[in-house]
């Protein structure tokens, strides 16, 4: 729970750091990226402290990769 | 947002400094595995073919003057399918940096903090990443100026006081391995040291001042960089021995410990880690500037400002889970890495050079 509650923390520190910012430079691509992006943090913040199934990105890597690896190596041995 | 320009001599600091980065820590430990006494003859094979390499960038920023790697992969492929190769590299550079800020975490806690949990170290270290990302192109390289210097008085001090300790016969008998391990391990050796090297190419045509001038310093920071890991090597098999070099997670972090002067100025090994933080500092930050300023110029964003802080939380949280353990690593490199770090460092590039003469080839028999 207390993960929960620092993730929020950090989010709303952030949100105040740069909607004035946002607000001021009338930015609204920029903006749309910047709540996207948050909320896309904030999802992985908490999902990490509730401890759920997160896939690691780096086994999708290893997916793709491996069969080219394995025929450099049989290539190179 | 590009009106950022450093000069030539900073960025051949950001390239010495890029590439050393993290592979300083652990370099001799995975080449003396795959070649034991010889490992710095496959380093040295290693900076030779990376100066080849640096030909094509350097080909490729001649082509594209005032262009970002991003920009570039947009004139070439075209739109959409531009748009998603440069996603995928900015995954490359996000996920790689992620992957380093796990190393920087890993390193203190296993080594110097033990008992500060890594999380900590990590979300530190990302902080002042991010602050520096947030004040700019131009501040980042005038740091690398004034920390370059430090750096290289650490490391001339390091190799010097290892001297005393360094025994000739440990890299005997020399020249022992077969053509094709010395292959794998120039392209072991490369896939850590240069091909990385192709985040560069987001500063490089764009926002260096004299490209003349700095194509000119692309080759020698490449030098220079292959020649301090190639140094260290050499060092660390010729005092360690390449069985104890091979053995070791980071070897360099056990040769400072056994730096020792006139039997009072011993355990200086914390002092020499400053070394590395410097070198890990500026990889980190110029993956993350890559992948921050390519996926603002991928969603045609004008300022990336207000990117920096959120994308910094995902990094840290990604750091988190990216590297479950130290086998998982170690497997990742030798299975993954190589190929990974050879599509994007030399395909990539290749791809672009060749797309872009087709082009031109088509274009000019339209005309006639």
């Amino acid at each position: 729970m207390l993960g929960v509650v620092g993730v929020l923390v950090v989010a709303i520190i952030i949100l105040v750091k740069e909607i004035p910012y946002l607000k001021k430079k009338k930015l609204k691509r920029e903006g749309w990226a910047f709540s996207i992006l948050l909320l896309f943090a904030v999802g992985l913040g908490i999902a990490q402290s509730l401890h759920l199934n997160i896939p690691n990105p780096l086994n999708g890597l290893t997916f793709i990769f491996k069969p080219l690896s394995k025929i450099l190596n049989e290539w190179l041995k | 947002m590009n009106n950022i320009k450093i000069s030539a001599r900073q960025f051949a600091i950001f390239v010495i400094l890029f590439s050393i980065g993290s592979t300083i820590l652990y370099i001799s430990s995975s080449m003396s595995q795959e070649l034991r006494q010889d490992a710095w003859i496959g380093a040295a094979i290693g900076t030779g073919l990376s100066l080849l390499l640096m030909l094509l960038y350097i080909a490729i920023g001649r082509i594209f003057p005032n262009m970002t790697l991003v920009k570039m992969n947009e004139k070439v492929f075209g739109k959409w399918i531009g748009k998603l190769v440069s996603l995928s590299f900015i995954f490359f550079s996000f996920s790689t940096a992620a992957l380093l800020l796990s190393d920087v975490g890993n390193f203190l806690a296993i080594q110097m903090m033990p008992e500060t949990p890594s999380e900590v170290t990590q979300i530190l270290f990302a902080c002042i990443v991010i602050m520096g990302i947030r004040l700019g192109l131009e501040t980042l390289a005038r740091s690398a100026e004034i920390l370059f210097s430090c750096f290289i008085v650490l490391f001339i001090i390091f190799v010097v006081s290892l001297f005393p300790h360094v025994e000739l016969k440990n890299i005997q008998p020399i020249f022992e391995s077969g053509i094709k391990p010395l292959v794998r391990s120039s392209l072991l050796f490369m896939s850590f040291f240069s091909l990385p090297l192709v985040v560069v190419l987001m500063i490089f045509p764009a926002s260096v001042n004299q490209p003349k001038n700095a194509e000119k310093k692309l080759f020698i920071g490449v030098l220079i960089g292959g020649t301090c890991l190639t140094i260290l090597i050499v060092l660390t098999i010729m005092v360690l021995g390449p069985d104890l070099s091979a053995a070791q997670m980071y070897p360099s972090y056990s040769l400072a410990r056994k730096i020792e002067v006139g039997g009072f100025l011993q355990r200086v090994e914390a002092i020499m880690a400053a070394m590395w933080f410097i070198t890990l500092y500026f990889k980190f930050v110029l993956y993350f500037y890559a992948a921050v300023i390519g996926l603002a110029q991928t969603l045609s964003l004008n300022d990336y400002l207000p990117l920096t802080l959120p994308l910094g939380m995902i990094l840290v949280l990604l750091s988190f889970m990216i590297n479950p353990n130290v086998a998982f690593e170690s497997a990742y490199d030798k299975e993954v890495w190589i190929v990974y770090a050879l599509s994007y460092g030399l395909v990539l590039p290749f791809l672009l050079l060749t797309g872009q003469i087709l082009r031109k080839i088509i274009q000019g028999n339209k005309n006639q």
